[in-house]
């Protein structure tokens, strides 16, 4: 027996083959506009069935119910509208040999009144839901048969559309957990108290849905496995549910998560990252796939196929839910069939993905600028028809990127860092101890370049002439940048987060640190440094320290911040720094009332992104034939560069990731892929 | 006193004869045509034996002017100094042989003195240039009388002189000729009149085909010398030590403890009465010093003191490079086998995993030990048409051991997308396929081999098909050559053969050209065990590659190390015969090592280090196939 071959093993469900355990879960990227599929919908969703996976879910909670408000780009379920959709997503994914279902759900008490159809959210009970705001209106007995009636028809509309099955979500707080749990349902008639009464509702849901779609067709739910507070269910609780409903004979799946979405917290339980352990939540669906006669689904941190394979072989699991490292590498069972595990893109658990569709953005991989954009950039780079010799500067992730996609166009490719390690400033943010996942985005590049037969230059800062020596016919700048601690008075007088997360400065004993960013690196340097002993206060000028961050990656921060006592002040700019005897002053000044108040610590380090290196590019630009001009049009449409302002220039100047400004890691390889796939 | 040297030689050789031939006679008795056998005996020695022997220039040239020189030579001697023929063309005619013979002579000093080539066996073997010229010049001295020279002075000193050496080349190359290095050609000749595979001689295609065990014999397999056929007895002892097989040996070259000439002669030294190859002045077995091996004509053959090592026994590949180069035409495999058949069906004596494959065969019908209903997992998503009892189809694809196997699921996958483009109609057995036996069978065990082999052929003869095609090679030689002794007659194709057909129909069109050099590796099963060396290349051709060969190709190709349950029995050597092969892919600067058959694809994929992907042919087409 191999080692992946309990993964790679077909799955039958009534009349339905899943040819293998690899399961993509139902989520919504953001890419669907007015509730309808799109070309962007069916493209990301074809490639992981080109890409080989068993079964997609598609439509992460497609709306059953005209209240619903769609808030997250999902799919309106609720009309017979959706059918065609569904037929050429079907389409789509079938031409490919996978299967696909769509996941329905009610949103309860978790949507909002204010957008789509203003109509007021509807729950068991009328309490106000933490992340939506909503305050609905307790279901009566016709509240209660509609939805049911809605239910079912969303149900057969997945059967008219050509879709093998179809998942019915009673996870992350959709309306039928609501009535489960007690911690949202108060009611007192016969669908409250009682966890027999609080479980009709999704059973009556079940049972309309079985009679329209008939005996045959592959019905599903999602459950969590433990809602993980004190006041809702319980693991006991959630197997006694699923049990429950296996015993039904409704449905013929079971897939298994954890946590609830009720609020900030939860959420981020739910999509956990990297601050759990491979497969933390293995165990809640090993239980109940032991109490249950039914395939049981789960997903959430089954990152690599190692982890995902042993899950199946060891009975845990039926089918490997491999969302988040399907977004990473949609062909990660191609890659595992023609024995390339290591070519798989691995997951790192950064919710780069889940944070944006959060934040209302549309999904993207922190590290794979290709998903979501497969009608413009390609999963598989093609080889180009010439051969040419490229100078990359720096083997940050922009620069490895770029030189990862030059390579595979089949140029000869000349990589130079400075360093005498790849990974340019993920290096650093990896330094902060939970975070170190974040390397294995340099370290897959890393792997990769050195296959393709990269000339990779370590530890040598690269010179105008070392570059001219190599006669590139283009070169690419992802020399990165430096650290600014902002332009405050006194600045030179801060410490940066670098210098901190580096160790090159050992944390003071009472700090403060400055965010003018928003993103991870500050609260990154608080952690470390509170962890440490440092009595840390962040202070920023925004309406809430970690601005830039969503729902799922901003709770891991603030437990740990909280957690170790360190102080939050938002809506204070820092204005002046000045020593004061042995220890430092620092001005701040609340933003609306402009009152200035004082710190007296011993060490501020203030975070204002970096500063663009652009030292050879600018010495380079007389030599280049388009004076390092980019032009931005061709790049968004996708066409190859071809300013060629300068007769006497011997080489294409390009720069990409921070070496250009102050971005994040996306950005970096975006730029990279984007610029270099028509090299 | 010429006259008398000659008698008394010959009437030793002739009793020397006899006593040689009995060591055979305790072999079991086998049918031979002897008569049929002996019209061949011409064409049997300038065709089949010197198409091996002219492999090596060299050789041929010294064999033509020793042998042709001896053989002329000898019987004029006899003629001219017996019967006194003393015609003086004849006589001069005698010395142009004696010449020839000296000349010979001459190569065979030349290749043994002042050293020997190393696969050569030397001892006796080093008189054998010497005896030649002392027979050569004593008889051309002793005939210039009768070519018109003064008679001899037998009282000079160098009249004795020349006699001595008469005696001693009379001695070694008559009197001592069944018995001394010219054995060979005495049980040789007899050993081509009563060769125990007659089809060999003559055919269109190799005769590599194991005979059938009869399994309700009291003795299955080979325990004694005596447990063997008299004519493989008399095979072994043709032997002539010239070491082509232990050059070509995968498992010799790998340092695996199984030299090929040692494995003849120690069967051949076993029917002394009292066996040892204490004499053997050859190479040994790799790592096993020579003078342990005890054994007699009826004295067990395998075991860690006796003739032959266990290790030595399970080291062989069934690859037939060593059958395939033995200018005796020695059967070298079919003995390997016959051993086995003991170890296996009266010992249980098999080692390493193969106890636990043979197990898994026995009762799963596959040596995985997987479920026959997951043989279709891989093409959950292809649809493949299943042919059930009673349908019908043109291509009956048999998919092999290689369906349960990522690797050979690839190739699988091609060669379905193939058979889809081109419009076949075709389908698989599915759960009903059954493993081939033929890893059963070069493990010695005939039984379940038989048992697979019926059980197959009454499945497939409940199906309507023109032809099976596989993607196996050990699958191909199975049904095709080892099957019709049990009923099943089918046009069995390779992959190769099909897909060149294909091309050649304009059924497929290759539209991309592969990159970078491609070497193509012949699976033994096909290439030595089927002849097919040709259709490979053409689908190579057809795609447009640049293909390289590397210096051992086509029917002398070296085997990945994967055939006759070697990677099962994984007796160690020092190297690993993979490894080596994959040296010499590495040496042609091939980006793509091509390879035909599921285990020299795991093999060869299992090198480690930079080399040539490792790339099945059905895949390369398919590449080159590919739609826009």
């Amino acid at each position: 027996m191999g080692q992946y071959d309990a993964l790679l093993k077909p799955l039958r469900i009534k009349g339905l083959t899943i040819r293998n355990r690899v399961l993509s879960t139902g989520h919504a990227p953001g890419y669907a506009a007015g509730g309808r599929v799109t070309e962007r919908y069916v493209r990301y969703q074809e490639e992981k069935a080109k890409g080989g996976v068993g079964l997609t879910q598609f439509g992460g909670a497609t709306a059953t119910s005209i209240e619903n408000s769609i808030d997250y780009g999902q799919l309106n379920g609720a009309t017979d509208d959706i059918i065609p959709d569904y037929r050429r997503m079907a389409e789509a994914i079938h031409r490919h040999g996978a299967a696909c279902m769509v996941q329905i759900r009610h949103g309860g008490r978790r949507e909002r009144w204010d957008i789509a159809n203003w109509l007021p959210a509807f729950a068991p009970s009328p309490m106000r839901e933490p992340v939506h705001r909503s305050f609905p209106v307790a279901m009566d007995g016709r509240d209660i048969a509609r939805v049911r009636a809605d239910y079912a028809r969303a149900a057969w509309r997945a059967k008219e559309g050509g879709l093998d099955g179809v998942e019915v979500s009673c996870a992350n707080q959709t309306l039928i957990d609501q009535f489960w749990s007690p911690d949202v349902n108060r009611r007192a008639d016969e669908y409250g108290g009682s966890l027999e009464n609080r479980m009709r509702f999704g059973l009556e849901v079940l049972g309309e849905v079985r009679a329209l779609v008939g005996p045959d067709f592959v019905v599903g739910i999602r459950m969590s496995g433990d809602e993980m507070i004190k006041s809702g269910l319980g693991h006991e609780d959630c197997i006694e549910v699923a049990r429950a409903y296996a015993r039904s004979g409704l449905i013929d799946f079971v897939n298994v998560m954890a946590a609830q979405g009720r609020d900030y917290r939860s959420n981020a339980l739910s999509y956990i990252g990297m601050d759990a352990a491979l497969a933390p939540y293995l165990h809640l669906a090993s239980a109940i796939k032991a109490e249950i006669d039914l395939p049981v689904f789960h997903a959430t941190r089954l990152a690599d196929v190692a982890t995902a394979a042993r899950a199946v072989a060891d009975g845990h699991i039926d089918m490997a839910g491999m969302t988040r490292a399907l977004i990473a590498d949609p062909h990660l069972v191609n890659k595992l069939r023609e024995d390339r595990v290591d070519d798989i893109r691995q997951c790192v658990g950064a919710v780069y993905c889940i944070d944006r569709v959060l934040q209302a953005k549309d999904a993207l991989c922190i590290q794979n600028a290709a998903t979501g954009r497969e009608r413009t950039l390609p999963h598989a780079v093609a080889k180009a028809e010439g051969r040419v010799r490229i100078v990359v500067i720096g083997a940050g992730p922009a620069g490895l990127e770029a030189a990862r996609v030059s390579a595979l166009r089949g140029h000869d490719v000349v990589l130079f860092e400075r360093e005498e390690r790849t990974g340019g400033q993920v290096n650093i943010a990896a330094r902060a101890g939970w975070r170190e996942s974040l390397s294995g985005i340099p370290r897959w590049l890393d792997g990769q370049v050195r296959k393709l037969g990269v000339d990779l230059r370590l530890g040598k800062e690269a010179q105008v002439t070392d570059v001219l020596g190599e006669n590139p016919d283009i070169v690419v700048i992802a020399a990165g940048g430096r650290p600014n601690p902002g332009f405050f008075k006194g600045a030179e007088l801060a410490t940066t987060t670098w210098d901190i997360l580096t160790g090159r400065v050992a944390p003071g004993e009472r700090v403060l640190v400055y965010d003018d960013n928003g993103a991870e690196p500050a609260p990154s340097a608080a952690d470390y440094m509170a962890e440490r002993g440092s009595k840390v206060e962040v202070a920023t000028p925004d309406r809430q320290l970690m601005a830039e961050l969503g729902m799922v990656n901003f709770p891991p921060f603030l437990r740990r911040l909280y957690a170790k006592g360190v102080v939050i002040s938002p809506d204070l700019g820092l204005i002046e720094l000045r020593r004061e005897g042995n220890g430092l002053v620092a001005v701040l000044r609340n933003e609306f009332t402009f009152e200035e108040e004082e710190r007296e610590v011993d060490q501020v380090v203030a975070e204002h992104g970096t500063l663009a290196n652009e030292a050879l590019f600018d010495a380079l630009k007389p030599h280049a034939v388009n004076f390092g001009e980019l032009d931005m049009r061709a790049l968004v449409a996708g066409r190859a560069q071809a300013i060629a302002a300068n007769p006497s220039g011997r080489f294409r100047l390009f720069r990409v990731g921070d070496a250009w400004t102050s971005r994040n890691i996306h950005a970096a390889i975006h730029d990279s892929l984007r610029l270099c796939k028509d090299f | 006193m010429i006259a008398l040297l000659l008698s008394i030689a010959l009437a030793t050789g002739a009793v020397l004869a006899c006593w040689r031939a009995r060591r055979w006679s305790v072999g079991r008795s086998a049918p031979v045509a002897v008569l049929r056998g002996a019209l061949r005996l011409p064409r049997g020695y300038f065709h089949d034996v010197h198409d091996v022997v002219s492999r090596d220039r060299y050789a041929a040239r010294m064999h033509v002017l020793a042998a042709g020189g001896f053989v002329g030579a000898v019987l004029l001697v006899f003629a001219v100094h017996l019967f006194g023929a003393a015609w003086p063309p004849l006589v001069w005619l005698l010395m142009v042989f004696l010449f020839a013979m000296a000349l010979g002579a001459l190569y065979v000093l030349a290749r043994r003195w002042p050293k020997a080539e190393a696969r050569l066996s030397k001892g006796s073997f080093q008189r054998l240039p010497w005896s030649l010229l002392a027979f050569a010049l004593f008889f051309f001295w002793a005939s210039l009388p009768q070519a018109g020279a003064p008679p001899i002075d037998w009282g000079a000193p160098l009249a004795w002189a020349m006699f001595a050496l008469g005696v001693w080349g009379a001695a070694e190359m008559i009197a001592f000729f069944p018995v001394g290095p010219m054995k060979h050609a005495f049980a040789g000749a007899l050993h081509l009149v009563c060769h125990p595979r007659s089809g060999r001689f003559g055919a269109a295609r190799p005769d590599s085909a194991l005979r059938a065990l009869d399994l309700s014999a009291p003795r299955l397999g080979a325990e004694t010398p005596a447990d063997f056929s008299w004519n493989q007895l008399l095979g072994f002892d043709a032997c002539v030590q010239c070491g082509r097989c232990e050059a070509v040996c995968p498992a010799f070259a790998a340092e695996l403890p199984l030299n090929p000439k040692k494995l003849i002669q120690d069967l051949a030294r076993a029917m002394d009465g009292t066996g040892t190859d204490a004499r053997y002045a050859g190479s040994p077995h790799p790592g096993r010093e020579i003078g342990r091996a005890r054994g007699g004509p009826r004295a067990v053959l395998i075991g860690v003191d006796a003739m032959i090592h266990p290790d030595t026994l399970w080291a062989c590949t069934t690859c037939r490079a060593c059958v395939y180069e033995c200018p005796m035409l020695i059967e070298h495999v079919d003995a390997v086998v016959h051993l086995r058949r003991f170890q296996a069906l009266e010992r249980g004596a098999v080692p390493g995993k193969a106890p636990h494959v043979l197990a898994e065969l026995r009762e799963t019908d596959n040596p995985g030990g997987h479920a026959l209903s997951s043989r279709l997992d891989w093409a959950a998503d292809l649809s493949l048409p299943i042919l059930a009892e009673g349908g019908e189809c043109d291509v009956l694809l048999w998919l092999g051991e290689g369906a349960f196997d990522l690797r050979n699921q690839r190739t699988l996958r091609a060669l379905v997308r193939l058979m889809r483009r081109a419009g076949i109609d075709f389908a698989v057995l599915g759960e009903a396929e059954l493993d081939s036996g033929d890893l059963a069978r070069r493990l010695g065990d005939e039984a379940i081999f038989q048992s697979l082999a019926q059980r197959n052929v009454a499945i497939l003869d409940r199906r309507a098909f023109s032809r099976i095609v596989t993607a196996d090679p050990h699958v191909f030689h199975s049904l095709r050559n080892e099957y019709p002794a049990f009923g099943g007659e089918y046009t069995v194709l390779h992959h190769t053969t099909f897909l060149a057909e294909l091309l050649e129909a304009g059924k497929l069109a290759p539209r991309a050209k592969p990159e970078g050099k491609i070497a193509y590796h012949d699976p033994c099963y096909l290439a030595r065990y089927n002849g097919e060396i040709a259709a490979p290349r053409a689908v190579l051709d057809a795609i447009g590659a640049e293909r390289v060969e590397m210096d051992r190709s086509g029917m002398r190709a070296m085997c990945c190390g994967g055939g006759g349950g070697a990677p099962v029995t994984d007796v160690a050597g020092k190297r690993r015969i993979p490894d080596l092969r994959m040296d010499q892919a590495r040496a042609t600067g091939a980006s793509v090592l091509a390879v035909a058959c599921p285990n020299c694809a795991n093999m060869l994929e299992g090198v480690t280090g930079a080399r040539p992907d490792v790339t099945d042919i059905a895949e390369l087409l398919d590449r080159a196939t590919e739609g826009p």
